[in-house]
């Protein structure tokens, strides 16, 4: 009896310590490189490009980001992103959620043609459709270097209608018939039953939504090169590979980029892993 | 439910404006324009010198054969890293989990731009922090921006580095689906745990893990920022170039939107191929 | 205040056609009950009727208008779903006022019929709560002082009860029935649950695959079924079925002989052929002590569920062509029960035993 209880923590030991043999030089693999942005930030030229091994983070950030603000207007490209994003993800939101609603809630003429396209382009490449986007936009309509072009042409993307489908067709339809009954209109239903009902969804869409405006790369670099429009990932990317920046200020730039994101995913992890595997789950 | 055509395109319509303008029309568009030369105005029909240009273009199977490397190589490394921390983290013999899921999971919501600094600076040649660990043990300092095939292994790094802990994510939501009883059974058919690892989580989750591979491939057909901001536009000497790299200079450098039309259209017929082929493999075996 | 008239009622979905053309009245203040298998266009007419299904064919009249185009909010319908739907986001209150909110009714009166309704439900302790904080039969009353504070022409229920437990599911039926009472309103009630149906309904609807085999008021349909669908789902336990043939017929009598042994002679106005495959039907509860009735049959006892004051006797369950035979139960009479394995014997009384043909139909 005694024998067999020690045995069993003895493996249990034994698994453990093998387990935090793999996962902790692992871990500190992964957080190398988030470690050494921070440390980098904070570090004048001289330091990132001296002969020692510089680990521990110096004070030399504020000094950094004068030196970013210098190279390029790095705040106005902050407030840039932060605009684009918020309203993307607002607009982006509403689209996909209203699509989504209407085709749980609709039987309609057209419903299996618009859920087939939907479903059989949803793994197409995005850059298929970049090169007449950007004829469209930049050289018919002419909208470069505006908030439109900056932020209608993204909201293409239909994993949002999948996800909200998904989660409006998990609710009872009792609900929506039962307001239906009380004389609710069809709109009403949809803000006050359904939409208040899909929150940990729309939180999570949002998340993911966000994030990918923020981090939004090549689109904003084909359709904003006016340093006024410019985001920040765009403003940030065009200082790296000239020699005369300051390498301090550019990671300064990115440490802006990233710790906001990292404290929003720490804060909302929850809604975060369920928006990432959103995709997963249609 | 009642049949109300005009209620649902109510609330359809501002999505499929969007959906319609922005994705199906270029999408068919496209298609189009890879058959036009586009390199003066007006631009003429001439399938020969984008499609007839395409397949017998050394840049362009340089593209492709850096891209189906990284395919070959990067997707199953990160896959199987993916599972393999997928199962550990959901061990719960893990001490201090927050922190492990923050170390995988936080390069999910760092961006390319910010990412590829850090490497870069990481990676230097001269100063970078790798490079004096490699020599602090004795070796010797390794040439990242300079020597073809560690460009290439720098670039398979980062993606990895970026990428593992979103495929782990969603494996381990994958993971959590699966009924603890199942392994309590099997425990009690005396089950080693490597064995129910291999006999009941790798079926359970092959659905998944399909799906990671075809999203990874996607990714693959159109990496660009990595080669464009780590390794200089593909250097050396085209030694990163990517399709999707590939794609850009011929779009948006050079504006032979025409050419980059076809380069696109093969991009997505891979990506398209590639995805089916996987979910063939990966179809249920009954 | 208002009646139901339905003539011809159709619904298609596509090419499938769910409901043939039902013909029905309800009358004012009528309290009536759909009640039929699984599947059989219940609810799918009771939507209809609501307006949350388009009525393929037919008319559909609430009081004196048609309101086949007319929208489920103008119909005047007030209704009770199986799942309660109550909004999960939203307090007791604010679901019971929610529909009248959102139409602009005036704000005091909506409050004055809220407070009125769950004075009658008896649930003013909880309407600042949450559905999730609720039981299932306060929610039950919830849904139900919703579609009260609506003031309804004609309550829907869909299946209201069927997801409570046992005891919930009485005390609601004698609430129901008590509100019906004191409304005095026109109640339509789909349930698949004959008890509910014989207990609740003024009139019982009995559907079968999209089509109306019956209406009647409860006993009616007990003691004078219109076929053999009828017979089956009216009556708990369900009525055995002994098939037959016609040996002999005339004088306003049929005599058959039953496929198990026995032959019974009964009295008909209309008699079958010679040599016709008939069944006879007899409900457990009409079979009398050997030798008192018309024919004697004789069970291998399979099992007896003793109920306290009746007990059920099972028998050829196995072979498929089950009886079960009712009984009183004394304390004498549990002392010198049978036991599984022995044989009992009973009595068919004529008068009391159904025929109906091959496909069904009574013979009368």
């Amino acid at each position: 009896m005694t024998a067999g209880t020690g045995s069993r923590t003895a493996t249990r030991r034994r698994r453990m310590t093998l387990l935090h043999l793999v996962m902790v030089p692992l871990a500190i693999v992964w957080l190398f490189p988030l470690w050494m942005m921070v440390v980098f930030s904070t570090m004048p030229d001289s330091g990132i490009f001296s002969p020692e091994i510089q680990l521990i983070p110096s004070t030399h950030f504020i000094e950094n980001f004068r030196a970013l603000e210098a190279d390029t207007g790095f705040l106005r490209t902050l407030f840039n992103s932060v605009f684009v994003a918020v309203i993307y993800t607002v607009l982006s939101v509403m689209l996909t959620s209203m699509a989504g609603w209407a085709l749980v809630r609709y039987r309609f003429r057209g419903r299996g043609v618009v859920l087939g396209v939907i479903l059989a382009t949803l793994t197409l490449p995005y850059f298929v459709v970049v090169i007449p986007q950007f004829i469209m936009v930049a050289r018919d309509f002419g909208l470069s270097n505006t908030w439109i072009a900056l932020i209608v042409p993204p909201l293409f993307n239909s994993l949002g209608v999948l996800f909200m489908r998904q989660s409006f067709s998990l609710m009872p339809q009792d609900l929506f018939d039962a307001a239906q009954v009380e004389g609710v209109s069809e709109w009403k239903i949809f803000t006050r039953v359904a939409m208040p009902m899909a929150r940990p969804t729309i939180a999570a869409l949002s998340i993911i939504l966000f994030l990918a405006s923020w981090n939004n790369y090549l689109w904003p670099l084909l359709v904003a090169s006016d340093p006024s429009m410019m985001t920040a990932p765009v403003a940030l990317g065009s200082l790296i590979g000239f020699t005369r920046v300051s390498w301090g200020g550019i990671m300064t730039g990115a440490v802006l980029l990233t710790v906001p994101m990292l404290v929003v995913f720490v804060a909302l992890q929850r809604h975060f892993m369920s928006g990432i595997t959103a995709g997963a789950v249609k | 439910m009642k049949q109300r055509t005009g209620t649902a395109y109510g609330f359809l319509s501002p999505y499929l404006i969007v959906f319609a303008a922005f994705w199906i029309w270029p999408i068919l568009y496209s298609f189009y324009l890879s058959f036009l030369f586009t390199r003066r105005q007006p631009w003429t029909w001439n399938p020969r010198v984008t499609w007839g240009r395409l397949v017998q273009d050394p840049e362009f199977f340089n593209a492709l054969k850096n891209t189906l490397l990284i395919l070959v190589v990067q997707v199953p490394v990160m896959i199987a890293l993916a599972v393999l921390l997928a199962v550990l983290l959901n061990s719960t013999l893990l001490k201090a989990r927050g922190i492990m899921r923050f170390a995988f999971f936080a390069p999910v919501v760092v961006g390319e731009v910010a990412y590829a600094a850090v490497f870069r600076l990481m990676f230097n040649a001269d100063f970078g922090v790798i490079n004096k660990l490699i020599e602090g043990v004795g070796l010797p300092a390794v040439s990242w921006f300079s020597d073809p095939t560690a460009a290439m292994a720098l670039i398979i790094m980062a993606v990895t580095w970026r990428w593992a802990g979103y495929n782990a994510i969603i494996i381990l939501s994958g993971l959590q689906s699966i009924p603890d009883d199942v392994y309590e059974a099997a425990t009690l058919d005396r089950v080693s745990p490597v064995k129910q690892f291999f006999y009941i989580t790798l079926p359970l989750l092959r659905p998944i893990i399909v799906f990671c591979v075809v999203l990874s491939v996607i990714g693959t057909m159109q990496l660009f920022a990595e080669p464009f901001l780590i390794t200089n536009r593909g250097g050396p000497g085209g030694a990163t170039e990517t399709l999707g790299l590939f794609l850009y200079r011929q779009g948006f450098t050079v504006l032979n939107f025409g050419y980059a039309s076809a380069v696109a259209y093969t991009i997505a017929a891979l990506a398209v191929v590639i995805s089916l082929l996987n979910l063939w493999l990966g179809r249920d075996a009954t | 205040m208002a009646g139901v008239s339905l003539s011809d009622v159709k619904k298609r979905f596509g090419a499938a056609e769910v409901i043939h053309g039902v013909d029905l009245t309800v009358e004012d203040g009528e309290f009536v009950v759909f009640v039929g298998p699984s599947g059989c266009g219940k609810s799918t007419l009771l939507r209809m009727i609501a307006g949350l299904e388009d009525i393929s064919g037919g008319e559909v009249r609430i009081g004196e208008r048609v309101v086949n185009d007319v929208e489920a909010s103008d119909r005047g319908t007030a209704m009770v779903f199986q799942t309660y739907a109550l909004y999960p986001h939203m307090t007791v209150a604010q679901n019971m006022s929610f529909g009248l909110r959102m139409t602009g009714n005036d704000k005091a009166d909506t409050e004055a019929r809220v407070s009125r309704a769950a004075e009658v439900l008896q649930i003013e302790p909880l309407m600042d709560r949450r559905p999730k904080a609720l039981s299932g039969g306060q929610r039950q009353r919830v849904a139900i002082g919703r579609a009260i504070v609506r003031d309804p022409s004609v309550f829907l229920f869909d299946e209201p009860l069927s997801n409570l437990d046992a005891e919930l599911r009485v005390q609601m039926r004698v609430e129901i029935a008590r509100l019906h009472g004191e409304l005095g309103t026109t109640m339509i009630y789909v349930t698949h649950d004959q008890t509910e149906a014989m207990t609740l309904a003024d009139r019982i609807v009995v559907l079968r695959a999209g089509r109306v085999e019956q209406v009647g008021r409860p006993l009616e349909l007990y003691h004078d079924p219109a076929n053999q669908f009828v017979a089956g789902f009216i009556g708990s336990p369900r009525m055995n079925f002994l098939p037959g043939t016609v040996v002999s017929r005339g004088d306003g009598r049929v005599r058959l002989r039953l496929e198990r042994g026995g032959e019974i002679e009964l009295p008909l106005e209309t008699l079958p052929r010679e040599g016709a495959a008939v069944t006879l039907g007899i409900r457990p509860e009409h079979f009398v002590p050997a030798g008192q009735g018309d024919c004697d049959i004789t069970l291998e006892v399979e099992v007896i569920e003793h109920l306290g004051a009746t007990s059920f006797v099972y028998s050829g369950t196995r072979s498929g062509a089950q009886i079960i035979a009712q009984r009183p139960e004394t304390p004498e009479s549990a002392e010198a029960s049978e036991h599984a394995g022995e044989r009992l014997t009973v009595a068919i009384p004529a008068a009391r035993a159904f025929l109906f043909d091959d496909s069904g139909a009574r013979l009368r």
